[in-house]
């Protein structure tokens, strides 16, 4: 049987909140020590799995849209890949002429996805401009 | 591409919500292809002759077209 796309959308949501939910206590696990070194692969990349969640989630979204719905995405995504691409080569850059925190990518990639959501965001909102 | 779109659905007295339902579309495509800012594709220019009962040529035509 098919699920609607709602209904699969709901399914990934519920999973990468459990996931979601899973990474929480690994990480207080991991906080106390309690995860043994056998396991550190698996503790490590536990919070992934709610982002292929979410970005299946994402593609059952899209195709529940019209054909012009689609085209804003595509065109905010667009956008959304080049701001992120430009902000990360100049930070990149001027990291290497030392003229910002060369931070490395343990401690950066959260600022990845809030510089992807921010460039989405700024996609959404000129793109949507241009057709309304 | 320019349509007669608007023209059509006024003559209905249908609104662009109400365009949108029977095309199964939302409201802002129904609103960027009649102001011109959205070319429909094949499918979708075909459900719109077909809902108004038109060949698709009588309602888009070429920008600076006759139309017919």
């Amino acid at each position: 049987m098919e699920c609607s796309p709602n209904r699969y959308s709901k399914r990934s949501l519920l999973l990468a909140l459990l996931c979601l939910l899973l990474s929480l206590i690994v990480g207080i696990a991991r906080r106390e020590g309690l995860v043994p070194p056998s396991l550190r692969w698996a503790a490590a990349l536990l919070p992934v799995l709610p982002m292929v969640g979410y970005f299946v989630g994402l593609g059952q979204w899209l195709k529940t849209m019209d054909e012009l719905q689609r085209l804003i995405q595509l065109e905010a995504l667009l956008i959304q890949f080049g701001l992120t691409g430009i902000v990360v080569m100049a930070y990149g850059l001027l990291a290497k002429f030392e003229v910002v925190p060369n931070t490395g990518i343990a401690d950066s990639w959260p600022w990845l996805w809030l510089l992807l959501f921010l460039g989405w965001s700024v996609g959404q909102l000129i793109v949507r401009r241009k057709y309304r | 591409m320019i349509n007669r779109l608007r023209v059509l659905r006024a003559e209905r007295e249908w609104s662009q919500a109400d365009l949108a339902k029977r095309l199964h579309v939302s409201r802002q495509t129904v609103n960027a292809i009649e102001t011109g800012k959205y070319d429909p594709s094949l499918p979708l220019a075909f459900a719109i002759a077909r809902l108004f009962g038109q060949p698709i040529e009588a309602i888009f035509s070429p920008n600076g077209g006759a139309h017919a």
